[in-house]
């Protein structure tokens, strides 16, 4: 797989997981510290499926979408939404879902054991490399998440503005209160959020094993792109997601490359340094990220200043 | 139709409304007036289940719906108005009118937005522009169609001239007493414009430090001796 390749396929699944982590920000305000986790999750779904029953990992996309889901649901009906009503503050909220994090990376950990116990091959460290295939030269991880990214786009896109469900989301993203007045339940609004937030992140989870070595702790690294892709893009906006996910994809990807081919491979390892610069760039210039910038006024004032 | 019996309620622990009793009469409009504080606003978010309710009853045509969640009360027929922040900005007119028929099915969904654009005719030349590009005032007509695209029979207006230009104001007026004869709707009006709303109101109520201070008559609130003390809470 080339560099840009490379990128195109991370950035596509960075796209994902903070589509996903934006969502529920912007539906309960919960800043989801787990969310990588969820996509390990996704990763373990698959192992586990291509070890134990020999099923591809592209075949298990849907599961590890419905089963991503439901642990986002049931994440949130537990844990978050009993803070929540006890009108807990952002901080404990993230505290939180740090907490679950932790859980989570004990959970996998001791899965990753007894799966290893089942089939008697090491499930602590895998990759999923040798199992993709080319297409006209191409890596198929190429084609496949650019297709799970196109088809994820488009059905949000259409469930947000052509359904009756998606502008009951979309005005209870904007005023819950006020959708809660014109009879939207408000809670199922928040229900889906941390399904499908859950569910793509799975389903992220399944492919990243091709593009990198996963382990149980993969979540905790991979968290610091979501973030900066989320912030970066606007937390506030679920298009903001879709604009950070490639500024961070591309610019960790392709940097940290041109990076190490000045100062050697060592770099490769410090590839997080460029989300986190990218990061503290755009808090510091635009807090509220690129979707956040009332772009009409900055065009105005360039073009009326002499 | 809309009765609250020794209603106590504020937010959380705060207490705002002391043993307030209200009778809200079918096909009239009922004005709340008072002084800044005084629980008026309060008063419709606690009949719409948005405050906490300490203790008393709301009833709507006898049925008990004290501890009914909002969004229930929406299909119930009663509508509120919140003051600010009553449409939303990011969606389109079309948006805002289909997204408060939200409990209705398709077909009523249509016919109660020609009915609501029937009344606000201004607002067909928006249906595509978002809500937060409209001026204040069609804002406010926009609210007030969304609460006839609820299907509402009960209308509940949280101060809807608030920051209105004067033009504009009285356009509102106009439009809550033809909403009042054309759909034979209860409204109930919480605004800051006593004089003009207890002028097109039927009843009024008087609330200062979140008790009923008054009841009765709109007409006879307005020509009492003591009107404009009353009106900024002083009683003697």
């Amino acid at each position: 797989m080339s560099v840009v390749e490379g990128a195109i396929v991370y950035s596509n699944l960075l796209v994902l997981l903070s589509v996903g982590l934006t969502m529920t920000y912007i539906t309960t305000g919960v800043p989801n510290f787990a969310q990588g986790s969820f996509a390990v999750f996704g990763s373990y779904i698959s192992l586990s499926l291509l070890r134990l029953y020999e099923v591809h990992p592209y075949h298990t996309i849907p599961l590890a979408f419905v089963l991503g889901g439901f642990l986002g649901v049931g994440v949130y009906i537990l844990v978050l939404r009993p803070l929540i009503r006890r009108e807990a503050s952002i901080v404990i909220l993230m505290i939180a879902t740090l907490a679950l994090d932790l859980i989570l990376l004990g959970i996998i950990g001791a899965y990753s054991d007894f799966l290893a116990g089942l089939t008697h091959r090491s499930a602590t460290r895998f990759i999923f490399t040798p199992y993709d295939f080319n297409i006209a030269g191409i890596s198929a991880i190429l084609f496949t998440s650019t297709a799970v990214i196109a088809i994820s786009i488009l059905a949000l896109f259409i469930l947000l503005y052509k359904t009756k469900f998606g502008v009951a989301l979309r005005a209870s993203m904007e005023n819950p209160d006020l959708a809660e007045v014109m009879g939207v339940n408000v809670e199922y609004t928040r229900l889906f959020s941390w399904f499908l937030s859950g569910a793509l992140a799975a389903m992220a989870g399944t492919l990243l094993p091709f593009r990198q070595e996963i382990v149980p702790s993969t979540g905790a690294i991979i968290i610091v792109s979501i973030f900066a892709a989320s912030i970066v893009g606007g937390l506030a906006n679920i298009n903001g997601a879709l604009l950070g996910g490639y500024i961070i994809g591309f610019s960790e990807s392709l940097l940290t490359y041109n990076l190490s081919t000045v100062f050697g491979t060592g770099v490769l390892l410090y590839s997080k340094v460029i989300s986190l610069s990218v990061l503290v760039v755009m808090l510091i210039l635009a807090p509220r990220g690129l979707t956040g910038i009332n772009w009409r006024r900055v065009i105005w004032s360039k073009s009326s200043s002499p | 139709m809309l009765k609250v019996e020794n209603l106590n309620a504020g937010y959380k622990e705060l207490h705002i409304l002391f043993d307030v009793n209200a009778k809200i009469e079918k096909k009239k409009v009922t004005t709340i007036v008072g002084p800044n504080g005084s629980g008026k606003s309060t008063l419709l978010k606690a009949i719409f289940g948005l405050a906490t309710i300490h203790s008393g009853k709301v009833y709507l045509n006898g049925s008990e719906i004290t501890r009914v969640p909002a969004h229930e009360k929406t299909k119930l027929g009663l509508a509120y108005l919140p003051q600010t922040d009553n449409v939303f900005a990011n969606l389109t007119v079309e948006e805002n009118l289909k997204i408060a028929g939200y409990t209705l099915n398709e077909e009523e969904v249509d016919e109660r937005i020609a009915i609501a654009l029937d009344a606000f005719p201004e607002l067909e030349r928006f249906m595509k522009r978002k809500a937060g590009t409209l001026s204040g005032g069609e804002r406010q007509f926009l609210a007030i169609a969304t609460a006839l695209v609820r299907k509402a029979y009960v209308l509940m207006l949280d101060e809807p001239t608030a920051q209105l230009a004067p033009k504009f104001a009285e356009l509102i007026f106009e439009r809550i007493l033809d909403l009042r004869d054309r759909y034979h709707l209860t409204i109930l009006l919480v605004e800051q414009n006593v004089q003009r709303a207890l002028e097109i109101s039927d009843n009024a109520y008087l609330l200062i430090s979140g008790r009923v201070a008054f009841e009765g008559k709109a007409r006879d609130l307005l020509e009492h001796e003591k009107f404009e003390k009353l009106v900024i809470g002083i009683v003697d």
